[in-house]
């Protein structure tokens, strides 16, 4: 009986060691771990379990019967992350490159499938080749497999991407549809086709960082919603968002004790915006005062940062921030303002997190670039989001909130449910200058005429009280007092019941 | 007595002012330029008067609108505070004209000491020791030699047009002189054009020791002892103390002597500051009078027990002083810091912008010490680029110079500072070098012992101590309380062995609870820490604890992975790591750093208001390379590195749009 349970061992011992040694010093000297190490640094210590452990190809062409490695290139599994059950999927690329082959893709699929009965998010570590040529259709097959589980099941359990290495081809396409993806600085690269087929294509000679490293996705692209450092970094960063999210759509999202006093003032709010209104200040500081333990995940840091997106808790409770940023652009919606936002946006809605909403927007950007660009169709996106979101949306206004941009921005006209305003906010078509020179433009030659007119378009204007004096603002409230109002706000929402008329499904401006 | 005065100046030191005049009765008037609108000493004040914008040529420097204001509000007396118009004798002779109290010396006084040549002729007169030296020309090197021996050795061969350092010989003996004076000679003529030679005493590693001097309007002047602020850097006083490590008795009273003396030649009626240098022998020699309060007469208050502002304000109504020299005591030793927004990383760049948090340490009796802030800003407050960039003056007061410095440091760690880049980390490294503790100080200390800038410090083992403590105990709060959302499937945390990594050097820990602590026990070392009194949860920067029974803050933030932990001068990233973890931490290589751009690029599609850059140039880090505007806003663009400006490819006036290249570097 012994050499049977030994005989156990023995296969899982071969099967841990994926590609061999030398491949994974190999792995090692790349500044990249393994694809089990990775997952150990991800679950709780001890609680990884594995599936499909002893799983092969089935090819048998261009001498691929000779060669096979239990696991095929994939290690996938469950374990937790603070207790919480999570799935993984972490490709190997000791393992045939970390290639996709058709049953490779059948242990993702499955893998999928037992997540989203159990409702558990997915975690896909990618460091891989693309796929498995020598398996020809039946790659491309188990592609698509893995294409349509992201599709289903998104919006049902969280799915999250960290690329790791190469990923390539159709192998992108995976992540793409999943709700974040985070990059690894240096090691990671993703595009659609490589330095070598671009070189043939376009004859334009770029390396695989220009092509698809962190720079192009994390800060050009928008692709990733964030890089880190390395490998450790990534997965620690990864394991915090999800302490923020609920496990699928059918749960709450995650409350957890707050060490922070719910009713604390922050005297200094009062002073954040500045006397002078073409002055710009730092939004983030106001995000950052506000909620608990000055916690904030941020989404696309370091992409249209015009608009600063992310999760943080309110007395325990998880909210996602939507926020302009006047410090950059002035806080102005452009194209890519409009998709990140909108994006996150549907992300709380689809999973239950009540979205609080800072806004100081001049408006949307102008110019020929924007508009060639279809800011109007990428402009709607943000404006249907907030539109259709059901969960509880509250509003606070810090300074401007001028034209289209105000309606956008989580109003009371679209079903924002808390619409707060600072003393210092602006609720106005557009800023008094621009008014009085369409109004009054007879008067343009006369600078004092004009001027008096400024003066008084901003006393009528440039102010909360005309918004709040037809309800559209729920009540002006001071900055020092902001946390505590919001946070008795969420409080109240509670038990907020809304949903939106039948359909199959809403038709976004994509 | 006067029931109403004005404050011809801003922040700390207005601050400092309405303070005393409050505990006398005496109602007070701030005046404040359009960046001070809204600041705490306005804040303060019974009355306000706005005398313009921010730029102090337009504001605080313009008697008119300061005599204006005393008219306005009916204050009977000005008191100047320092800079702006303190030492102008026009201004004080003006308030004189207009039947206005000068909260100061009279015009005489100041004007007299305003003169460089003019006080060293007083100060010779009244018999104060003046450098010794030669003005005039000298013939030859025989001249020279016969002159440097009447001084004494050393001497300093000087240009009379040097400067930079250029046309300057140490002479240590005859033959030095006698190599060295044709040599000066021949550097002045070509650097200078002009080969006239001066010779005077060179003071080797000199000291900067001033005497505090009090008069009234009665003839009376008294000495409140002397401060030494060698702590200098660039000229700029940082740490100041009283009294000074250098000196005896002996040299004291013969310091403060020639001070008095000096004074009453002058007729000095308030409060003044003689300077003097000082030999590391303790021969002293006269540099200058400051006819004011000075920026670090708190420690003087400290060790006198007096309050200098209450002093100016009772001998300006003419009251005579209530005290006698043989009165005065020196109680205990002060020390004090500088707080300045500057980024001492960066080669003490300047570092403007608003105070996100600001939270400075408790003043009054602490543990063994006692902490004085002379600050003028809140939380929330800007420190703006059109004033001293000085956040606040911290001081310490202890029996002892020992127990005063320790105090500093422990202050130090006290102060809490974001948004902005500050000098506390340096502060901090001085008070820890053995140097400074032994007090043998110097002008040249800072340059001395930072030869190549400031780039902190390493941790000690005490500090590495601290640093695993602290982390190991918001790790295990954080996790635990991590765990407890999930749904029972891992338990409660129950590991007790883990590794603790500050900086690059880990070892393993071993944790057990205390009833109001932790005990981190060092299995490799065969030593157990005792960290108690905890004061920390999860979101504040500070961490206050004691370990093994010495109390400690240490400033803590998260990072990617762990916490960044700052104690003094000491900064170093923390993990707490299984031991799995830190396995495969050591594993992977350390990463390559990534090449830093050379290129700045427009961030933003914009209008250059302006373009500091200029081809060749060298830029420092965090330089301002250009402004643009957007969507009416100003963005400032810095350098992200040092390095010599290649080429500019935008001018002021330009569009530029995102991602274009602004300036290249080498």
């Amino acid at each position: 009986m012994q050499h049977i349970l030994d005989e156990l061992e023995k296969r899982r011992e071969q099967a841990r060691k994926g590609g061999g040694d030398r491949r994974i010093a190999s792995q090692h000297a790349k500044g990249k771990l393994t694809a089990r190490e990775r997952i150990d640094l991800l679950l709780d210590e001890g609680s990884f379990e594995e599936f499909d452990m002893f799983v092969e190809h089935r090819a048998t062409e261009f001498g691929m019967a000779e060669q096979k490695i239990p696991g095929d290139g994939v290690v996938t599994g469950w374990g937790t992350v603070n207790g919480r059950v999570v799935f993984v999927f972490s490709k190997d690329f000791t393992v045939f490159g970390g290639s996709l082959s058709g049953a490779h893709a059948k242990k993702i699929v499955k893998l999928y499938e037992q997540a989203a009965k159990v409702g558990s998010p997915v975690i896909g570590l990618f460091d891989a080749g693309g796929a498995r040529i020598q398996e020809g259709v039946e790659a491309l097959a188990g592609y698509a497999d893995i294409f349509l589980a992201n599709t289903l099941y998104s919006g049902v359990i969280p799915q999250i991407a960290v690329i790791m290495g190469p990923c390539a081809g159709g192998d992108v396409y995976s992540p793409a549809i999943m709700d974040f993806i985070f990059m690894v600085k240096d090691t990671s690269y993703m595009y659609v086709t490589g330095p070598d087929v671009v070189k043939t294509v376009t004859n334009e000679d770029v390396s695989h960082e220009e092509l698809g490293g962190y720079r192009v996705h994390a800060l050009k692209s928008g692709v990733a919603e964030g890089a880190f450092e390395n490998d450790l970094e990534a997965l620690t960063q990864v394991r915090r968002l999800i302490d923020f999210l609920p496990l699928s759509n059918r749960e709450k999202p995650p409350v957890r004790e707050s060490f922070d006093d719910p009713d604390r003032q922050e005297p200094s709010l009062d002073s954040l915006v500045p006397a002078n209104p073409n002055k710009p200040y730092d939004m983030k500081e106001l995000i950052y005062k506000i909620v608990d333990e000055a916690d904030f995940f941020e989404i696309s840091k370091d992409w249209a940062k015009n608009i600063v997106c992310g999760f943080a808790r309110m007395d325990g409770e998880p909210i996602g921030i939507v926020a302009n940023q006047p410090q950059v652009l002035a806080g102005v919606l452009d194209i890519d303002a409009a998709r990140k936002a909108a994006r996150f946006v549907r992300f709380c809605d689809a999973y239950n997190i009540p979205i609080v909403t800072l806004v100081d927007v001049p408006g949307f950007m102008p110019g020929t670039k924007q508009e060639q660009g279809a800011l109007i169709k990428h402009g709607a996106k943000l404006l249907f989001a907030y539109a259709e979101a059901t969960v509880p949306k509250i509003t606070l206004i810090t300074r401007k909130a001028y034209g289209g941009a105000y309606d956008v921005m989580s109003s009371k006209h679209i079903r924002g449910d808390f619409n707060y305003a600072w003393p210092t906010a602006e609720i106005a078509v557009m800023g008094a200058k621009g008014a009085v020179e369409i109004i009054f433009r007879a008067d343009l030659n006369d600078p004092e005429a004009i001027a008096a007119r400024e003066a008084e378009y901003k006393q009528r204007f440039a102010n909360p009280f005309v918004a709040a004096s037809l309800g559209y603002i729920d009540d002006v409230i001071m900055p020092h007092g902001t946390r505590r109002r919001i946070v008795r706000a969420l409080k109240s929402l509670k038990g907020k019941q809304l949903s939106n008329p039948w359909k199959k499904h809403d038709n976004i401006p994509l | 007595m006067f029931s109403k005065i004005l404050i011809a100046n801003r922040g700390e030191i207005a601050v400092r002012i309405i303070k005393t005049a409050r505990r006398m009765g005496i109602a007070t008037v701030v005046v404040y330029s359009e960046a001070d609108a809204d600041s705490l000493a306005a804040e303060m004040a019974d009355e306000t008067v706005f005398i313009g914008p921010a730029p102090a040529a337009q504001s605080y420097l313009v008697a008119d609108k300061i005599i204006a204001a005393c008219r306005e509000t009916g204050a009977q007396a000005v008191h100047p505070g320092f800079g702006f118009l303190s030492e102008k004798a026009e201004f004080a002779q003006r308030c004189a004209d207009e039947g206005i109290v000068f909260i100061g010396p009279n015009p005489h006084a100041i004007e007299a000491m305003g003169d460089k040549i003019e006080s060293k002729k007083f100060a010779a007169a009244a018999g104060v020791s003046c450098v010794p030296g030669h003005i005039g020309e000298i013939q030859d090197v025989a001249h020279a030699v016969r002159i440097s021996e009447e001084i004494g050795y050393p001497v300093m061969l000087k240009a009379s047009a040097g400067g930079g350092g250029k046309g300057i010989r140490v002479a240590w003996g005859r033959k030095d002189v006698e190599e060295g004076f044709p040599a000066v000679r021949a550097e002045a003529k070509g650097a200078f054009g002009d080969d006239r030679i001066f010779i005077e005493k060179f003071i080797e590693s000199p000291r900067h020791i001033e005497i505090q001097v009090l008069g009234d309007k009665h003839g009376h002047v008294v000495h409140l002892f002397e401060r030494e602020c060698s702590i200098q850097r660039r000229n700029q006083k940082v740490i100041e103390e009283a009294p000074s490590p250098l000196l005896d008795e002996a040299t004291r009273a013969a310091m403060g002597a020639q001070a008095v003396a000096l004074a009453q030649a002058v007729g000095y009626d308030s409060a003044g500051t003689v300077e003097f240098v000082a030999g590391q022998d303790k021969s002293f020699y006269f540099l200058e009078m400051n006819t004011r309060l000075q920026v670090e007469h708190p420690v003087t208050e400290l060790i006198t027990g007096l309050d200098l502002v209450e002093q100016m304000i009772r001998v300006a109504a003419g009251e005579p002083l209530g005290f006698e020299q043989k009165d005065l005591k020196i109680n205990g030793w002060s020390i004090e810091s500088r707080i300045y927004a500057e980024d001492p990383y960066r080669k003490f760049l300047p570092s403007i912008g608003r105070l996100v948090r600001y939270d400075p340490p408790v003043e009054g009796a602490a543990d063994g010490y006692v902490v004085r802030n002379d600050a003028g800003v809140r939380e929330g407050d800007e420190i703006s680029m059109f004033y001293d960039p000085m956040i606040s003056k911290l001081a310490t007061w202890a029996p002892t110079r020992g127990a005063a410095i320790a105090g500093m440091g422990r202050a130090l760690e006290d102060f809490h500072i974001e948004g902005l880049n500050h000098n506390v980390p340096f502060l901090a490294a001085v008070m820890d070098q053995e140097r400074f503790k032994s007090g043998q100080l110097a002008t040249s200390y800072i340059a001395d012992e930072f030869p190549d800038g400031f780039a902190g410090l390493e941790p000690t083992p005490f500090q590495a101590d601290v640093m695993t403590a602290a982390a190991t105990y918001m790790h295990r709060t954080l996790a635990a309380r991590a765990r407890r959302v999930g749904n029972g499937l891992s338990g409660p945390l129950s590991r007790t062995e883990w590794v603790v990594a500050v900086g690059k050097a880990k070892r393993p820990v071993k944790l057990s609870d205390l009833e109001d602590g932790l005990t981190v026990e060092l299995p490799g070392e065969e030593r157990t820490l005792r960290l108690s009194t905890i004061d920390w949860r999860p979101g504040l920067p500070l961490f206050r604890g004691e370990l093994d029974g010495a109390a400690f803050t240490v400033a803590v933030e998260p990072a990617g992975e762990g916490f960044v932990i700052r104690h003094r001068a000491a900064k170093a990233r923390v993990l707490v790591l299984t031991p799995l973890s830190a396995e495969l931490h050591d594993r992977l290589p350390e990463k390559k750093k990534a090449d830093t751009s050379r290129l700045v690029i427009s961030p933003m599609p914009g209008l250059v208001v302006s373009m500091d850059a200029a081809a060749g140039q060298t830029m420092r880090e965090g330089e301002v390379v250009c402004v643009i505007e957007a969507m009416k806003m100003q963005n400032i663009i810095r350098a992200e590195r040092e390095g010599v400006v290649k080429a500019v490819n935008a001018k002021a006036g330009d569009s530029v749009a995102a991602d274009e290249v602004l300036v290249e570097f080498a």
